[in-house]
C-alpha cells in the first residue's frame, strides 16, 4: 500500500470510532439530563395529580400539564417547565394499580424491562439506545396502592439540556482539514523518498560509484547519507574481491610456471630415455634419475602450493590434533629415502624412545618438516647426508633438526631470508639458494603454531634447521 | 606363504603397481577394483588392507567403518588430498597409517613391512642381532658364541642400543646414557669407548656409525 493512502486509512480507522463514540457520548448524556428532568417532574406533579388520577382512573392520562410550582427553584436555571421541547412532543403520562394494569384503555402497555425493574427501584428508566431521542421511566407512587400506584412517562431529549457537542456540526470542520492537510502534507515527503529511490537506482546501475545526493537533516536525508555509507563499504568490498582476484589469477599463472618447468624437463628426459632405447643405447641412468627426482620435485610442490592457498587465505585456521612427531618424522623420511637413495644421498633419522606428542595441524606440520627434509636432500651432492633428529627438551620441549653436508646457504643470505619470512623473489627459483617457497611455508607453518624456527650453518658445513616447540602434555 | 594384503583401489594403473610390487616383495595380494560394503563374511582372510579413499561404489571411510566393527586387521588408508580433516577422521575411524598420493612404490612396501613386522623385542632379557648376543640379566655379550669381556661403560653401551635394533641413537643420549661426567668425560670420550667395542666385537658391523646422529646396532653383515 502506498504511503499516502496508508496514512488515510489510519486516520479513518481511528476518526470514525473516535466521533461515533462522541456522538454516542453526547446521546447519552443528553438522554441522562431528560430523564432526570421528567422524574422530577413527575415526582413533582403526581402528588397534586393523585387525586384526579384516582377519581377517575380510565381517563387519566396524556399530556401531564403543572398545576402548581414545581420544587424549590434552582439558582437561575429557568423553573422546570413540562418537559415539552420545542418541536418535539410533550411529556406523556399514565397511570397503573400495583399489578401495572391501568384502567385508561388508551395506556399502552408496560415494557417487560421497566416492569422487572421496577421491583428493585423506585423509578425505572429505559436504557439509552442511539440514536432514539424518546426518554422512558417508571416510577413507583410514594403512598404505593391503589389505580395510581405506578406511573409511566414519556418524554424527548432537548437540545438544550446535558448537550456535549455544540448544536451545530461546524466542530468537525476543523477535524477533516486536519485530515486533509495531513494528506497534502505527507506529498513533498512522498516527493522526497521517490527521488532517493531514483538517485539509489541510478547509484546502484553504477556499481555504487555515484554518491546519492539528496540534502536536509530530516529522516530522508539521514537515509541517503547511511545509503552512501553502504554504497563505500560495497565498494570497498568489491575492490577488495576484485584484488583477491588478481591475486588468485597471478597464483595461478606463477603455479602453472611452476609445474609447468619441472614437468617440461620430466619429458625431456623421457624424451632422450626413449631416444636412446631405440638407438640401442644402454640405459642413461642419471637421466632416469633426474627424471624421478623432477616427479618427486612436482608432487612436493603441488602439496606446497595446496599448503600455500591455505596460508594465503584471510584467516587462516588450524585444525589442530595431537600428532605423533615419532610416525610423522618416519613418514616424512620414508617419503623422501627413496629419490634420496636414487640422488646417492644418506638420510637417516633417530627419535627418542618415549612417545612425543605436539598439538598440531598435522598437513602443515608435515608439510612444514617434509619441506626442510627435501630441500636438504635436493640441494645435497651424491655422497651427501642428511639426519632427521628429534629429541625432547627437559620434558617439556621437542626440538627437531634436520642437519645436512650440502652446501649451505651464506650466513648473509640466511639473515637476510629470516627478515622477509623466507621469502625472496629468488623464492620460486630452482636454483640451490631459492629454496624459498618451501622454506616459506616451514616458516609459517612454524609461526603459526608458535614453534621456534632457527636456521643455522650446520657442524658438518650444510645447513642446520631446528624446529623447538611445546609438547602436548608433559609427561609426569 | 607370504602374508595376504587386500588392495582396494580403483584406478587400473595405480592398483596394478601396487599389486605388482606387493607380490614382488614377497606379498599375496588380493585386489578389489571397487569399493564394497564390507561383513564378517565378505571380508577375505588377510593380514592386511591398503584402502584407497576415494573409490566408486562405496566410499572409502565406510569401508573402514564396517571394517572395524568385525575387524582389527592393519588398515593403511591411501588418499589424493592432503587433508587434515580426511586424515583425523580415517584415524578415528581406526585407520592405522595413511599415505599421501603420490608416493614412491619403495615407501609403500616399506610401510606395508613395517606393520606386519612382529615387534622387535629390544627389552627382553635376551637379544641377539645377527651373531651378536647380549644378555642382560648376566651381561654377557657373545659374538658368534665366543664370549666378549666387556668394561661396564661398553656393555651399558651396546645394552642401550640393543634396546632399538636397527634404530639410529644420537650420540648425546648415548652419553647421558653411559657416561658419568665426572669420571668418563664427555662425548668424545665415547668415540674412544666405541672404538675399543668394536675391537673387542671383531669382525662384522655391529656398532654402526650414522651420520650426523651417532649409532646404531647393525646385524654385522654390512662389511
Amino acid at each position: 500500500m502506498k504511503l499516502r493512502a496508508r496514512l488515510a486509512v489510519a486516520t479513518i480507522l481511528v476518526m470514525v470510532p473516535m466521533t461515533f463514540a462522541l456522538f454516542w457520548y453526547d446521546g447519552a448524556a443528553r438522554h441522562r439530563a431528560a430523564e432526570q428532568k421528567l422524574t422530577e417532574f413527575v415526582l413533582g406533579q403526581m402528588p397534586t395529580a393523585r387525586e384526579a388520577c384516582e377519581a377517575a382512573p380510565s381517563s387519566f392520562g396524556g399530556e401531564l400539564r403543572p398545576s402548581l410550582p414545581p420544587g424549590p427553584p434552582r439558582g437561575a436555571r429557568p423553573p422546570p417547565g413540562p418537559p415539552r421541547p420545542h418541536g418535539a412532543r410533550p411529556a406523556v403520562v399514565h397511570a397503573y394499580d400495583e399489578s401495572l394494569h391501568s384502567a385508561n384503555p388508551d395506556a399502552p402497555v408496560i415494557p417487560e424491562a421497566l416492569a422487572r425493574a421496577i421491583h428493585e427501584q423506585d423509578v425505572a428508566i429505559a436504557s439509552y439506545v442511539l440514536p432514539t431521542s424518546s426518554v422512558e421511566l417508571l416510577a413507583r407512587m410514594p403512598w404505593g396502592t391503589g389505580p395510581c400506584a405506578y406511573v409511566l412517562a414519556r418524554g424527548t431529549t432537548d437540545p438544550t439540556w446535558g448537550a456535549v457537542l455544540p448544536e451545530s456540526n461546524i466542530w468537525l470542520l476543523p477535524t477533516v482539514a486536519v485530515f486533509a492537510a495531513m494528506l497534502l502534507a505527507l506529498g513533498p515527503v512522498v516527493r522526497r523518498i521517490r527521488k532517493l529511490t531514483e538517485a539509489v537506482l541510478r547509484s546502484a546501475s553504477a556499481t555504487y560509484a555515484d554518491a546519492v545526493l539528496i540534502e536536509g537533516d530530516d529522516e530522508i536525508g539521514v537515509l541517503a547519507r547511511a545509503f552512501n555509507a553502504a554504497g563505500r563499504e560495497i565498494r570497498s568490498q568489491l575492490e577488495e574481491k576484485d584484488r583477491r582476484e588478481q591475486a588468485l589469477r597471478h597464483f595461478l599463472a606463477n603455479t602453472t610456471h611452476d609445474v609447468m618447468i619441472p614437468l617440461t624437463v620430466l619429458q625431456g628426459h623421457l624424451a632422450t630415455l626413449r631416444e636412446d632405447a631405440a638407438a640401442g643405447k644402454p640405459v642413461d641412468v642419471g637421466a632416469l634419475v633426474s627424471a624421478m627426482d623432477e616427479a618427486h620435485y612436482m608432487a612436493s610442490l603441488v602439496h606446497n602450493l595446496a599448503a600455500t592457498a591455505r596460508l594465503e587465505a584471510a584467516d587462516v585456521t588450524l585444525q589442530r590434533c595431537e600428532v605423533d612427531l615419532e610416525a610423522l618424522v618416519k613418514r616424512v623420511v620414508g617419503r623422501h629415502r627413496p629419490i634420496a637413495k636414487q640422488l646417492g644421498v644418506s638420510i637417516e633419522t633417530a627419535v627418542p624412545g618415549e612417545p612425543v606428542t605436539v598439538s598440531a595441524d598435522v598437513t602443515l606440520l608435515e608439510q612444514a618438516i617434509s619441506n626442510v627434509t627435501y630441500n636438504a636432500v635436493r640441494y645435497n651432492r651424491p655422497g651427501g647426508h642428511v639426519a632427521v633428529i628429534l629429541d625432547r627438551v627437559a620434558n617439556e620441549l621437542f626440538r627437531l633438526r634436520v642437519v645436512d653436508d650440502g652446501p649451505g646457504i651464506p650466513e648473509a643470505e640466511l639473515s637476510r631470508l629470516a627478515e622477509r619470512g623466507f621469502r625472496g623473489n629468488e623464492a620460486r627459483s630452482r636454483a640451490p639458494d631459492g629454496q624459498g617457497l618451501g622454506l616459506h611455508i616451514t616458516y609459517r607453518a612454524a609461526k603459526l603454531h608458535g614453534f621456534r624456527l632457527t636456521l643455522r650453518p650446520s657442524e658438518y658445513g650444510g645447513l642446520e634447521v631446528e624446529l623447538e616447540g611445546e609438547l602436548d602434555a608433559p609427561v609426569g | 606363504m607370504g602374508k595376504r594384503v587386500l588392495v582396494i583401489e580403483d584406478d587400473q594403473e595405480l592398483g596394478a603397481q601396487i599389486v605388482k610390487r606387493l607380490r614382488d616383495a614377497g606379498y599375496e595380494p588380493t585386489w578389489w577394483k571397487e569399493g564394497r560394503r564390507l561383513s564378517r563374511e565378505t571380508l577375505p582372510d588377510v593380514d592386511l588392507v591398503v584402502l584407497d579413499l576415494m573409490l566408486p561404489g562405496t566410499y572409502g571411510m565406510d569401508i573402514l567403518k564396517d571394517l572395524r566393527v568385525f575387524s582389527e586387521v592393519p588398515v593403511l588408508v591411501l588418499s589424493a588430498r592432503n587433508d587434515t580433516a580426511d586424515k583425523v577422521r580415517a584415524l578415528r575411524l581406526g585407520a592405522d597409517d595413511y599415505m599421501t598420493k603420490p608416493f614412491w612404490p619403495e615407501e609403500l612396501v616399506e610401510r606395508v613391512r613395517a606393520r606386519l613386522r612382529r615387534p622387535t623385542l629390544g627389552r627382553g632379557d635376551v637379544v641377539e642381532v645377527g651373531a651378536l648376543r647380549i644378555e642382560r640379566g648376566r651381561r654377557e655379550v657373545s659374538v658368534r658364541g665366543e664370549r666378549v669381556e666387556l668394561t661396564r661403560l661398553e656393555f651399558e653401551f651396546l645394552a642401550a642400543l640393543a634396546e632399538r635394533p636397527g634404530e639410529a641413537m644420537t650420540r648425546s643420549s648415548l652419553a647421558a646414557r653411559v657416561l658419568d661426567p665426572e669420571r668418563d668425560g664427555t662425548e668424545r670420550t665415547l668415540d674412544v669407548h666405541v672404538s675399543r667395542l668394536r675391537k673387542k666385537l671383531g669382525r662384522g658391523a655391529f656398532v654402526e656409525t650414522v651420520w650426523g646422529i651417532g649409532y646404531r646396532l647393525g646385524d654385522g653383515r654390512d662389511e
